[in-house]
């Protein structure tokens, strides 16, 4: 079916992906999320395919959040049990307004039809149709931005792991910096501050696109985070377990002087 | 529309049957230089060019160039194989991409267009033999 509904209001994971549903749910449990909208897998085939209609469609939604977007794959079956996507489908940062959403939404469905995608595919066995949804969100311009493991995926111990860094999440994602790492225990007590690298940051740039911009030196060994946020960080954490169960991989912003969530999943076996 | 008619392939469809299949195409452009499939891949999708020129390689060697109205990426489509060369953007490349899910039934479907694949790859098979 060719739709798009509030983020809110995504809740069936064979239409628009288990991000969009994801964040769905975590919209209606009053987490704060960016908006957005989420657009099922059949309407960002039709756009890729150019039907003028379903163009439409989706400027109608999306033209109300402004710009710049982020603008993330939500497959049907990503992040599923039996495999991850992540890295095989595309995400795309600062796409600067709804006018420019169709090569965006192009560029994604080809994501899940490349090459490489389908390889993974037969290798997992899952040589089925891809069927993309997309969720479309206001992207922030975060100060810091990052991930946080609910439970610590190396050791096993009950308590919260924070990777942190300057700009876009995605420099912490992609490995590009090396974040300051934190630990929280489950009373909010800080156990461990130590600074990372981080000699680059990814902000949007005008007209599209991100960057990796340099850090000035000063930051680049400074923590990005105080106990204050560490400790909204760990209320943000309780709240996802309350929300969605127990150890929980959780991407976060900062913006604004607030927390984020920007996705929330089950660590996986092997952590990220 | 108007490319797929261009394309040999398709030349022997009528234009209600071209129309039914230009639906299922979607427009995909790469810059030059970019890597359009790779040698060794699985293969997803089916191209046909409708502007810019790629070039063809096979063990690092380029054996061809390819222009509008030539197609490419059919064999691992039939055979659910690996890619038997590797292409790239010799200019900036706008194709128009079937994938292997819409490629088969529609290959199943029209008669025309599986005699024409089987005429290029006896083609390619002949000029292989013949080194």
């Amino acid at each position: 079916m060719k739709r798009v509904v509030p983020l809110e209001k995504a809740c069936e994971t064979e239409l628009y992906g288990s991000k969009a549903v994801g964040l769905g749910q975590a919209i209606r449990d009053g987490l704060p999320v960016p908006p957005g909208v989420a657009l099922s897998g059949s309407i960002v085939e039709a756009v890729a395919a150019g039907e003028e209609s379903a163009i439409k469609q989706v400027v109608k939604w999306v033209t109300p959040l402004g710009g710049p977007l982020a603008v993330r794959s939500s497959a049907v079956d990503e992040d599923g049990a039996a495999a991850s996507f992540a890295g095989q489908h595309l995400t795309l940062l600062n796409v600067p307004s709804a006018e420019h959403l169709s090569s965006a939404l192009s560029d994604i469905w080809w994501s899940a039809n490349s090459d490489s995608a389908i390889t993974y595919r037969q290798r997992v066995g899952l040589f089925t149709r891809p069927s993309v949804g997309v969720v479309v969100q206001t992207l922030l311009n975060p100060d810091a931005a990052g991930v946080m493991f609910t439970k610590n995926p190396v050791t096993g111990d009950d308590e919260r792991v924070i990777e942190a860094s300057w700009g876009l999440g995605e420099a912490v994602v992609a490995g590009i910096v090396i974040p300051d790492h934190y630990r929280v225990d489950r009373s909010g007590g800080v156990l461990e501050r130590t600074p990372g690298l981080k000699r680059v940051a990814v902000r949007g740039v005008a007209g599209g696109g991100t960057v990796e911009e340099k850090v000035p030196a000063e930051l680049v060994e400074r923590l990005c985070l105080d106990d204050s946020r560490l400790g909204e960080l760990h209320r943000l954490a309780t709240r996802c377990e309350e929300v969605y169960g127990p150890a929980r991989d959780i991407e976060w912003a900062l913006a604004g002087g607030k927390v984020y969530l920007l996705q929330c999943r089950a660590i996986t076996q092997a952590g990220r | 529309m108007e490319v797929l008619q261009r394309v040999p392939l398709f030349a022997d469809l009528s234009e209600r049957e071209v129309r039914q299949i230009a639906r299922l195409f979607k427009a995909r452009r790469f810059a030059k230089d970019e890597t359009v499939v790779k040698e060794g891949s699985g293969g997803a999708a089916f191209f046909v060019i409708e502007s810019g020129e790629a070039a063809v390689f096979i063990g690092g060697k380029k054996i061809s160039t390819l222009k509008p109205g030539d197609y490419f990426g059919e064999i691992a489509l039939l055979d659910e194989g690996a890619r038997m060369a590797t292409i790239t953007a010799a200019s900036d490349l706008l194709c128009y991409g079937l994938t292997y899910w819409d490629f088969r039934p529609l290959v199943e479907a029209n008669g025309s267009i599986g005699w024409k694949l089987l005429q290029g790859m006896s083609k390619m098979l002949r000029a292989a033999r013949e080194g």
